[in-house]
């Protein structure tokens, strides 16, 4: 057994066996699922270390995921600091990076699956709406039905093996693309994430929408496998992406419940990495992938400083008047308000990066509706500084008997969160370079010729003097693959 | 690095600096005392003059049409890159002088208006973040750079604005001034979008690229947009008398010197490619025409000090705009470097008017009597009332941008609120919906 193999089964297992462990022992409970993360967090950073420099993504989503469950072990609430919540969010960290480290496609069915189980227990998702549940489980039926037609059809379950073969053909591509619609809340499915961050737990619900298995979908089985189907109907499910976020942003400009609010802002920018996954261009490629860290960790912040809130100052929080928080917790007020910004492209904040790429790439693909993208942030940044607005400012109340400002393991992991989105802001090319040899690689793979996958596949074998160095670096890497398209039969 | 390079960077770096520095002391949970806070400073904005003065004094002696800074790129994705490019020239010096010399005289003279002031070091710590996005704006050396500068000083403007936070007037026209420099930056981005598409960058360290008509006009059409919202130029004067909520210090660096002609250099900037298009030209004009007229009108029939000064500032601006339109880059910079320091020296004795006049008063032994004629009493009396209604309501702005973008939006938005309520179970509407929110939220109010 490789070592990778190794660390990416205890990422995974020790999650899972944390929070069996918790279920059953029944004490320490946030100690045992802080450890569970931690050691998490540790494989996942070996397995990147020991990852090439340009196909990453997954070991870079890994440690991003298990890091924002190790914050949300010490940033959650004492009083949501049960043990189902902790084993449902242990099972959670588990189930996603299953996902992300998937390299067969039941196995990653089977991830896809696993991390939406919690949501379907009433008692400890909590939200009565249907919808959470329907989109969950429309997603994972339209997933399972794909890979069921591509077992049908006897070819290989391994990812890499079916690298632009386009199994399936348009009715699997359409069934892929169905799941990413549901899962990531594209219109007209959309309105199931708001339903759940409403009714749900806050935190559990966020690392749910935080995992982007809609985006991941995209970038690991849908480009890879249908390379000429993803060029001609994509532009499809991109404007299906910004009519989304210019939707929903649209959409909070009157919504008034905070937690709602929040989904609906996550949901129009995280949109926005799908506009730009689909743009064809690297800037817009390297734009959605830095987006999806960013958007990943301010709404993790967001949420996490909400449900703060809601502790101390009752869950009735509306954004429909002035409550006054800050002059009670003005630190909490400054993470909201870094967080929030850092979400819509503050200078200074690896979103502004993000931003700038992303607005380039997606108006070069697309320069008419690439133009909603500036406008539904525009929007975004009104919604939330009107949030912070209402939440924090405002004239002081009287009669609060908590006047607790954010404790010091609560401060200090939302400052990490805050040191993260600031420090890849100042210094954001050790991220972008590194994301823009994964995005070099997705656009090379949307752009190639019909069929190049498929002829490079089969002559693979005739060239028989590869060097496993040249594969170092993306140059090496783009002319090896120009030597095995173009080399002489 | 030479001397000249190092200072630059100092100049512009140092309010940064001290606004992370601060920062982070606070998050550690100590609050400076109000004489440290002013004297730091005090010195920050001693040594940036004098940084400055280096640059200058380099520039005068060697001749060099600019000093620049070159820290490569911020970020690189295939051709596109990020200049980190700081660059002082004969266009940006003068700002940048503005701006450090005006913030320090508005940091010493804080220092004892707001005295005791509940958000003394809030307003210290956000002078310092102005002045590095607008020293990071003027210093830009591509317009990527100058975005980010941009934005900082947007986001500072709107903070100071809502300083009050006990009073929810303050809050409400801070949002409605962001909702306005957010929705005017669209131009600013997309602009630099079409200068990489076009040119394949957006710095101007080595000189602008030269752009077709159409090109030209398109670009100064976008940018002119942004400078506008900037400006408060017309149609988007009406958040002017809104920012002044802010304290009188704010509202004096913000709207009467730094923030207010931060579009007309954003301009001047690209005033090159302005005088290539006639069309671009003449837009600017018109701008700067409609909002001479607009603030002029205006500020006469203001009742409070600080909004006249404010509509007097953007008359003047309108006539910058006019100059810049007209190719006379020259005058239109010798007039900014006028006038906002006339200006803020009157928005910083707004709070002392009265006393100022009773001063004059005692001085000349009596009240001072009337200036005379008015040439609008030439007009018939309907007329004059109409304008005068008019201007009362600012050019009727606010109402215009409410009922034709505003309202529509709102509705659209409870529209889709509506759509998305469609299908909702009986048990979730009664739990989730606005009415029952508001009804839980009216019994256990926080």
């Amino acid at each position: 057994m490789e070592k990778t193999s190794i660390l990416t089964a205890v990422a995974i297992a020790v999650p899972w066996a944390a929070g069996i462990l918790v279920a059953v022992v029944r004490r320490h409970w946030r100690t045992i699922g802080f450890v569970g993360a931690l050691v998490s967090v540790v494989a996942s950073m070996i397995l990147l270390t020991a990852a090439p420099g340009i196909r990453s993504l997954n070991e870079v989503l890994m440690v991003l995921f298990s890091c924002l469950t190790l914050g949300a072990m010490l940033v959650l609430p004492r009083r949501d600091c049960t043990p189902s919540t902790i084993g449902g969010i242990l099972f959670l960290l588990g189930s996603t990076l299953l996902a992300y480290s998937a390299k067969d496609l039941r196995v990653l069915l089977s991830a896809w699956i696993l991390s939406t189980v919690p949501f379907f227990s009433v008692k400890w998702f909590g939200a009565r709406s249907w919808r959470p549940r329907a989109g969950l489980l429309l997603s994972s039926s339209a997933l399972a039905l794909a890979v069921v037609i591509i077992a049908a059809q006897g070819r290989v379950m391994v990812i890499d093996g079916l690298n632009g073969r386009s199994p399936g053909g348009i009715s699997v591509f359409g069934l892929l693309v169905a799941a990413v619609i549901f899962r990531k809340g594209i219109c007209p499915a959309h309105a199931w994430v708001a339903d759940a961050a409403q009714g749900g737990p806050a935190i559990p619900t966020a690392l749910l929408l935080n995992g982007h298995f809609g985006a991941m979908l995209v970038a690991k089985l849908i480009v890879p496998l249908f390379p000429n189907t993803a060029r001609d109907m994509f532009p499809v499910l991109s404007y299906l992406a910004l009519v989304t976020a210019l939707y929903v942003a649209i959409r909070g400009l009157s919504e008034n419940s905070p937690r709602r609010l929040l989904a609906l802002v996550a949901l129009s920018q995280s949109a926005c990495i799908l506009a730009g996954l689909e743009s064809r261009s690297a800037e817009g490629i390297t734009g959605a992938l830095v987006h999806w860290f960013v958007v990943t960790v301010s709404t993790m912040g967001l949420f996490g400083v909400l449900r703060l809130l809601e502790v101390r100052f009752g869950e009735n929080l509306t954004a429909s008047h002035y409550l006054g928080l800050a002059a009670h917790a003005p630190r909490l007020a400054v993470f909201f308000i870094v967080f929030g910004l850092a979400l819509v492209g503050l200078p200074g904040t690896l979103s502004f990066c993000s931003q700038d790429l992303l607005i380039q790439g997606t108006l070069e693909s697309h320069p008419q509706t690439g133009l909603l993208l500036p406008i539904a942030t525009a929007m975004n940044a009104v919604t939330i500084f009107r949030l912070f607005a209402r939440l924090f400012l405002g004239r002081q109340r009287t009669g609060f008997t908590v006047m607790a400002d954010a404790l010091a393991r609560e401060k200090w992991i939302l400052a990490a969160g805050v040191l993260f989105v600031v420090m890849g802001g100042l210094f954001p090319n050790v991220i972008v370079a590194r994301q823009a040899a994964e995005a070099e690689a997705v656009e090379q793979a949307m752009r190639w010729p019909a069929n190049s996958f498929q002829s490079s596949a089969r002559r693979r074998p005739a060239v028989p003097n590869l060097k496993p160095e040249a594969q170092r670096n993306l140059g090496s890497r783009l002319r090896l693959k120009e030597r095995i398209l173009f080399s002489p039969k | 690095m030479d001397y000249s390079q190092t200072m630059l960077a100092f100049a512009v770096l140092a309010p940064g600096v001290v606004f992370v520095v601060l920062a982070l002391v606070w998050l550690a949970g100590w609050v400076p005392s109000e004489s440290v806070v002013s004297r730091i400073t005090g010195l920050t904005f001693s040594a940036s003059i004098f940084a400055l003065a280096v640059v200058l004094w380099r520039i005068a002696a060697t001749g060099a049409p600019a000093v620049v800074l070159i820290f490569g790129n911020w970020f690189t994705v295939q051709s596109y890159h990020f200049p980190l490019v700081l660059f002082a020239d004969r266009l940006s010096l003068p700002f940048m002088g503005m701006t450090v010399v005006l913030a320090g005289l508005i940091g010493q003279f804080s220092a004892t208006y707001l005295h005791r002031e509940r958000g003394f070091f809030r307003f210290f710590l956000l002078l310092h973040l102005f002045a590095f996005g607008s020293l990071l704006a003027f210093a830009a050396g591509s317009f990527d750079l100058l975005v980010a500068g941009w934005e900082v000083v947007g986001i500072t403007s709107v903070l100071l604005i809502a300083f009050f936070q006990q009073r929810t007037a303050p809050v409400e026209n801070g949002l409605r001034v962001f909702a306005v420099y957010r929705a005017c930056d669209i131009g600013l981005l997309v602009g630099v979008f079409a200068l990489h598409n076009w040119s394949g960058t957006a710095s101007f360290a080595s000189g602008l690229p030269s752009l077709t008509g159409s090109r030209a006009s398109t670009l100064c059409g976008l940018l002119l947009l942004a400078a506008a919202g900037k400006a408060a130029q017309v149609p988007f004067s009406g958040w002017l008398p809104r920012a002044m909520e802010g304290p009188t210090p704010s509202s004096a660096i913000f709207y009467g010197a730094i923030s207010i002609h931060a579009g007309a250099y954003l301009l001047l900037r690209v005033q090159p490619i302005v005088v290539q298009s006639r069309a671009a030209s003449a837009m600017v004009i018109a701008v700067g025409l409609a909002s001479a007229i607009h603030g002029t009108m205006s500020g006469r029939a203001s009742a409070d000090a600080k909004t006249s000064l404010a509509y007097a500032s953007l008359t003047q601006v309108g006539v910058v705009f006019i100059e810049i339109g007209l190719g006379w880059r020259s005058i239109a910079v010798a007039h900014i470097l006028g006038h906002a320091t006339v200006r803020t020296l009157q928005f910083l004795r707004a709070p002392s008017m009265l006393h100022d006049y009773h001063k004059m008063h005692s001085a000349v032994g009596g009240e001072l009597s009337l200036a005379g004629k008015h040439l609008n009493e030439l007009l018939p009396e309907p007329v004059q009332l109409w304008l005068y209604r008019w201007s009362l309501d600012r050019g009727h702005l606010d109402t215009i941008l409410d009922r034709f973008v505003i309202y529509p939006l709102m509705r659209l938005s409870r529209l889709f609120a509506r759509l998305d309520g469609v299908g909702l179970t009986g048990s979730l509407s009664q739990r989730e919906s606005p009415l029952s929110r508001q009804r839980a939220a009216g019994q256990g109010r926080v």
